[in-house]
């Protein structure tokens, strides 16, 4: 047996799937993140479209509510020339009583090249990529609270342009790290790309319990926490925290730690602001931070179409080098 | 009918026959080979002659869940594994509550069973937990204890009033102790289940659980057998509890002694069990405590399920591991590993677990017992394959794999059982 982050991975050690940022070799995020920005050039140009993909298929498989990933991984695919098919599960075949299994093995008779997978169920892209035909292959858009693999490293590039090697950074991730897969897969590629120094910053209801084991830095007073940092990763605070009692309210919340003018002095002077989206105003972010000239939150949205790019070519010439 | 089998080594704990070379059966019962004449001769080829294994822990799922498992199919699995008597829990689908349904499963049982079968049922009228079953009807019927299983009570009022009912009939009542609040989730709240990104239980629950359901053996009296503990912490607890003297005993899954959380890593959905697995050190714990004597019982919490249950995303997949096939040969590993020696396991599966589930003529091999034994091959091994599988479920870490130990042959009542 093999867990997802031995699955991923041909035998010599290219990328046959993208599952999740653990355990990803610096040299593979490095390749991704490099072919990310070719593509970045190429979106600048009025042909938008290049034919990497022509006469291959992809099928987006949304198990779980999502717009922007979904969106951006529908333009990436467009944009690489990919006939794309959009399969919005919970309101068809899973309603009707039909297995994941059966809905799989159903779709990979309709000859896919490649599976996008957003499910609520941690592990559900594994379970998936380890049972489908061995020349399709499998990208994970999110899974319950596992891994954000492609939101990891659209972070990692827009980190990479503004402010260089993520082996000289400091990085603070605010909020609930809990129940994030994004904050999850971000410090994992951290890890791999050799960052000195990851914090986390969160009262104790929103840790996880395995952030020490991974060499993350804890804080529950976020002006200790942001102390000359270089990049400041904002998550998204759900309602459904409040009404299990994990936050007393959401004004508490941005008054202990939503991100302020006056707090992010406290970082380095061309420290940058991210967020994954969509942000809430007035619970993780302030207007004028969010609209201010450090925060770098739409740039990550193009970065995110360029990177998803890069994923799916890397992924389907894996595959057809399997076969050539 | 009678029999001699020669050149063994009798391993039981506890009887004046252990280290015996030889033993003799007479009808259905273990006699000294001296007294026997013109009787059947067995070569034994000295392998290890043990007391049929009493397991107190195992689904049937018979009746209504036949597509996971039948009496037949399961009591084969369990000979297969040395296993000549179970202890078989009342989560069925309906549940067994009624002396109709304790009768149902005795016939099932005495018509297509393998091995011997003890019945129990639910402390609560459909295991709802609101109302008390008709305890002394159940017990007539042939159960030999009752339990609530996976079904909590719901008020600790409630379930007061059934231990305290229970104490007054000197019935013994099997408990799994869990908190509801925290019971939710499919893995520990470890560093595995965390990076996974799986739903979390927190060994609180059990903590929780048990220290509430200690005080209520204590207060009521009641004879208690607290099953599935999975914790370091629930080992210290049952070893306070008593050192002050509660009559009280207790149970680890084979699984348990087994297995760690790293079992997860790989997201094998055989290893999402109703009582999730711990850190490396509970599991130790837990080894530790059947050395001592803490922990009395091993139990395999046998549970087949059908191909579709476990064929799906980890969280998703039905929970419960099948095991029993397994089990002498997983306890000879067990030793193998130099974790938990051979004697301390068995005793655990034999003599102590007829204790607790008061058959005192099982469990031992001495001179006037019933003869249920195992001849057991330590030398052998045994491959766990489709071909050689008896178990309906086939979710089971086993399938596939060979073991040391070989079962070379069953007895029950003095008959041989092996198929």
């Amino acid at each position: 047996m093999h867990g997802p982050a031995a699955l991923q991975l041909t035998p010599d050690g290219r990328l046959k799937h993208l599952l999740t940022t653990e355990g990803l070799p610096k040299s593979l995020i490095t390749e991704l993140l490099d072919t990310a920005e070719t593509f970045l050039s190429s979106q600048g140009q009025p042909v938008k479209k290049v034919p990497l993909l022509r006469g291959r298929t992809v099928v987006n498989l949304f198990f779980e509510n999502s717009t922007r990933t979904r969106t951006t991984f529908d333009i990436a695919a467009h944009r690489l020339s990919a006939d794309v098919v959009t399969l919005d599960i919970r309101t068809s075949s899973a309603s009707k009583g039909e297995t994941l299994f059966d809905t799989l093995k159903n779709l990979e008779a309709m000859q896919a090249d490649l599976f996008v997978v957003r499910h609520s169920a941690g592990g559900a892209p594994f379970f998936i990529a380890d049972r489908v035909t061995p020349d399709i292959a499998v990208i994970n858009a999110g899974d319950g609270t596992h891994a954000h693999p492609t939101q990891a490293l659209l972070d990692l590039m827009t980190i990479r342009k503004y402010k260089g090697d993520p082996a000289n950074l400091s990085v603070a991730i605010v909020g609930d790290l809990k129940h994030s897969r994004v904050a999850r897969s971000l410090v994992h590629g951290l890890r791999s790309m050799g960052c000195p120094d990851i914090r986390a910053i969160a009262p104790g209801t929103l840790l996880p319990i395995d952030l020490e084991h991974l060499g993350v830095h804890t804080f529950h007073q976020i002006d200790d926490g942001l102390s000359d940092v270089d990049v400041v990763v904002l998550l998204r605070l759900q309602k459904e925290r409040m009404s299990n009692a994990l936050l007393p309210s959401e004004r508490e919340f941005f008054n202990l730690y939503g991100m302020t003018e006056s707090r992010l002095r406290r970082a380095k002077d061309d420290a940058i602001v991210m967020h994954p989206g969509p942000i809430n105003r007035g619970v993780e972010i302030a207007n004028e931070v969010a609209d201010g000239p450090q925060a770098v939150i739409l740039d990550q949205v193009t970065n995110g179409i360029a990177i998803r790019m890069a994923v799916m070519a890397m992924t389907l010439s894996t595959q057809q080098g399997r076969h050539s | 009918m009678s029999m001699i089998i020669r050149n063994i080594q009798i391993i039981s704990p506890g009887s004046p026959l252990h280290g015996a070379t030889e033993i003799g059966i007479y009808q259905q019962t273990f006699v000294d080979p001296t007294e026997l004449t013109n009787a059947a001769e067995i070569d034994g080829k000295f392998g290890w002659l043990v007391p049929g294994l009493i397991d107190l822990r195992i689904n049937l799922r018979e009746p209504g869940l036949e597509h996971k498992g039948t009496i037949a199919s399961e009591t084969r699995a369990a000979v297969a594994g040395g296993v000549t008597s179970v202890v078989a829990t009342p989560i069925t689908d309906p549940v067994v509550d009624s002396p109709a349904d304790v009768r149902l499963v005795l016939e099932r049982a005495k018509e297509s069973g393998y091995c011997r079968v003890f019945p129990t049922a639910m402390l609560s009228q459909s295991g709802a937990g609101n109302h008390l079953s008709e305890m002394a009807a159940l017990i007539d019927a042939g159960c030999v204890a009752l339990a609530q299983g996976n079904r909590p009570f719901s008020s600790r009022k409630i379930e007061l009033n059934a231990l305290k009912y229970a104490q007054s009939l000197g019935i013994r009542v099997i408990l799994d102790s869990e908190s509801r609040d925290f019971a939710e989730g499919c893995a520990h709240a470890g560093q595995i289940g965390t990076g996974l990104g799986l739903s979390l239980n927190s060994p609180l629950s059990e903590t929780l659980g048990l220290v509430a359901d200690l005080e209520l053996v204590d207060a009521t009296g009641v004879s208690a057998h607290f099953s599935r503990i999975t914790t370091g912490a629930s080992v210290a607890r049952i070893r306070e509890a008593k050192a002050k003297g509660l009559q009280i005993t207790c149970d680890v899954t084979l699984a348990h002694l087994l297995y760690s959380e790293r079992a997860l890593a790989d997201l094998d959905p055989n290893f999402h069990l109703e009582r999730p697995l711990r850190t490396e050190d509970d599991r130790l714990a837990l080894i530790a405590g059947v050395s001592d004597g803490t922990i009395d019982l091993i139990v395999s919490d046998h549970s087949p399920h059908e191909t579709g249950a476990k064929l799906a995303p980890f969280p998703e997949t039905e929970r419960g591991m099948s095991l029993v096939e397994g089990a002498i040969q997983l306890l000879l590993q067990l030793d193998q590993k130099g974790e938990l020696g051979f004697e301390q396991s068995i005793s655990a599966m034999t003599v102590k677990a007829a204790q607790v589930a008061n058959q005192p003529q099982l469990g031992s091999v001495q001179h006037g017992h019933l003869a249920d034994c195992v001849l057991f091959d330590p030398n052998g091994s045994t491959v766990f394959d489709a071909i050689h599988w008896s178990s309906a479920g086939t979710n089971s870490p086993l399938f596939g794999q060979t073991l040391p130990g070989r079962v070379i042959g069953c007895w029950i009542d003095g008959q041989c059982v092996t198929t």
